[in-house]
């Protein structure tokens, strides 16, 4: 008997559609109840994938495999099995899952996706970042991205990525994912602009337990939300040392510069930084921290 | 007139471990290490440029681990009266490095080239900083002339003189034939 999950995915209105993250809520909870029988997962209401959703996918499979003796992906149409082929996805799970699509075919008519800037990378260590960081940098540069332009996408990727190795350690380390978006960005006078979106996720022990190896934050770790508020200021860091804890904070200021924002979700809390406010929400568990950063560029 | 101090330039994007980009504590780690084996070969007094004008981004982890640590042991001493000056231009690359002194409460000399005015990046308090233009304006001068211009009695002067020497960021010698006995000079170190 096979179990199957669904995914929370909206019909209606401008997401309708998209796998993001909180598409995948509902199989967080029901992957931890998996005890080795097959399960499949219905993506087939979906049409679009953003770099959260492709993240969140990816982290909800490294749970759900080793509790599962068989995963299957139901996908419907050409689009989203074209573009996860094209993001690499089948690349690293086309071996531990089975879909009903035929991925050989989607192999041969591979074409690079002009708004990726980072296909899903699967890292474990400190040490694979600066090459990372060195591919996408070079591909901005080729997109003619200015240098103030690639230095807040680079250092935005190089500091979350960072984190997650450091304090997110898991056995299937952390994934990423970089997209751009055309679309238009409002101001004084409407334009053409485009938004990229950074996505990263580990199943590490989260934000809450890393905070709380600090005793002095015990006041600011009573719930995830609380730490997650706590983990965006300056010189906020599990150890504690001088200097430690700048990173995060620096991501927020450039999300903040460039009109975007910066999300944390790691336990049950879900927190969304805009620079003038805080948004906090309750939110179904998620077994690690997700990362996702919005850096909207007039063009 | 004084010796001109011993000095070495370290210029980190073509380094052996440079890159325009330099990212992750790791990095910085290892050129870090690399700087504190130039600057322990300098003689005292001697004086490292790290020149970070050929990176394009330099993250916060770096900038902390490679300059914020390396500052903070100068300032404690470590590497006795040996001093660290930061060769870049006035550009967002100076915001990890800025924020990274803050966080320890500690500041760095910069000037443009070797040899051009010194700028301060970091945290000195705002009285310090007065003090600290009026010793790098004179060159060299000693704590009465100081206290003078500053208007401040010889104790207070030389307590603020003795913040920044502890900071690394002036020189200070001690001149015992002076009249009344000993009395320390400061000088800046860029």
């Amino acid at each position: 008997m096979k179990t199957l999950l669904e995914l929370n995915i909206r019909r209606r209105g401008a997401m309708s559609g998209v796998l993001t993250l909180g598409s995948l809520d509902p199989t967080f909870t029901a992957a931890m109840k998996v005890r080795g029988e097959p399960v499949v997962l219905d993506l087939r209401l979906v049409e679009f994938v953003e770099p959260s959703g492709i993240c969140g996918l990816a982290t909800l499979l490294e749970f759900l495999i080793p509790r599962s003796n068989e995963v299957g992906l139901m996908l419907s149409g050409h689009n989203v099995p074209a573009y996860l082929e094209r993001m690499n996805f089948f690349r690293i799970f086309g071996d531990r899952v089975k879909t009903n699509t035929d991925v050989t075919a989607l192999e041969e008519r591979r074409r690079g996706n002009p708004g990726t800037l980072q296909e899903l990378v699967n890292f474990h260590s400190e040490e694979e970042i600066p090459g990372i960081i060195g591919r996408i940098s070079e591909i901005l540069e080729n997109k003619e991205y200015r240098l103030r332009e690639r230095a807040a996408i680079c250092a935005t990727l190089s500091e979350i990525c960072a984190n997650a190795v450091e304090h997110g350690a898991s056995p299937f380390g952390a994934y990423a994912a970089v997209q751009a978006y055309q679309h238009i960005v409002s101001g004084g006078r409407e334009r053409r602009g485009e938004e990229v979106l950074v996505a990263i996720a580990d199943g590490g022990i989260g934000v809450r337990d890393t905070l709380s190896r600090n005793p002095k934050y015990s006041e600011y770790t009573k719930t995830d939300n609380d730490s997650l508020r706590h983990a965006l200021k300056m010189g906020v860091s599990g150890t504690g040392e001088i200097g430690r804890g700048g990173g995060l904070a620096v991501v927020g200021q450039i999300a903040v510069r460039t009109g975007g924002s910066l999300s944390l979700r790691s336990g049950a809390g879900r927190v969304t930084f805009y620079g003038d406010r805080t948004n906090s929400r309750n939110v179904p568990f998620f077994p690690g921290t997700f990362v996702r950063v919005s850096l909207p560029r007039k063009v | 007139m004084a010796k001109e101090p011993a000095r070495a330039i370290y210029d980190v994007a073509s380094s052996e471990i440079g890159d325009k980009l330099m990212v992750t504590r790791g990095t910085g780690r290892r050129v870090r290490e690399a700087l504190a084996d130039v600057l322990e070969g300098l003689p005292p007094s001697g004086i490292l440029y790290v020149d970070t004008r050929g990176i394009d981004l330099m993250d916060y982890s770096f900038a902390d681990e490679a300059l914020g640590i390396l500052v903070s042991r100068v300032a404690a001493g470590e590497y006795g009266e040996r001093h660290v000056v930061l060769v870049e231009e006035d550009r967002e690359l100076l915001e990890n490095v800025e924020a990274s002194l803050r966080q320890r409460a500690l500041a760095m000399i910069r000037v443009d080239e070797v040899g051009e005015s010194p700028e301060i990046v970091g945290e000195v308090p705002e009285h310090l900083v007065e003090t600290l233009q009026a010793i790098y304006k004179a060159g060299s001068i000693t704590n009465a002339d100081l206290a003078a211009k500053l208007g401040l009695n010889h104790t207070a002067c030389n307590n603020r003189a003795t913040r920044l020497f502890k900071l690394g960021l002036i020189h200070r010698r001690k001149n015992s034939a002076a009249p009344g006995g000993r009395q320390y000079s400061y000088e800046g170190i860029a």
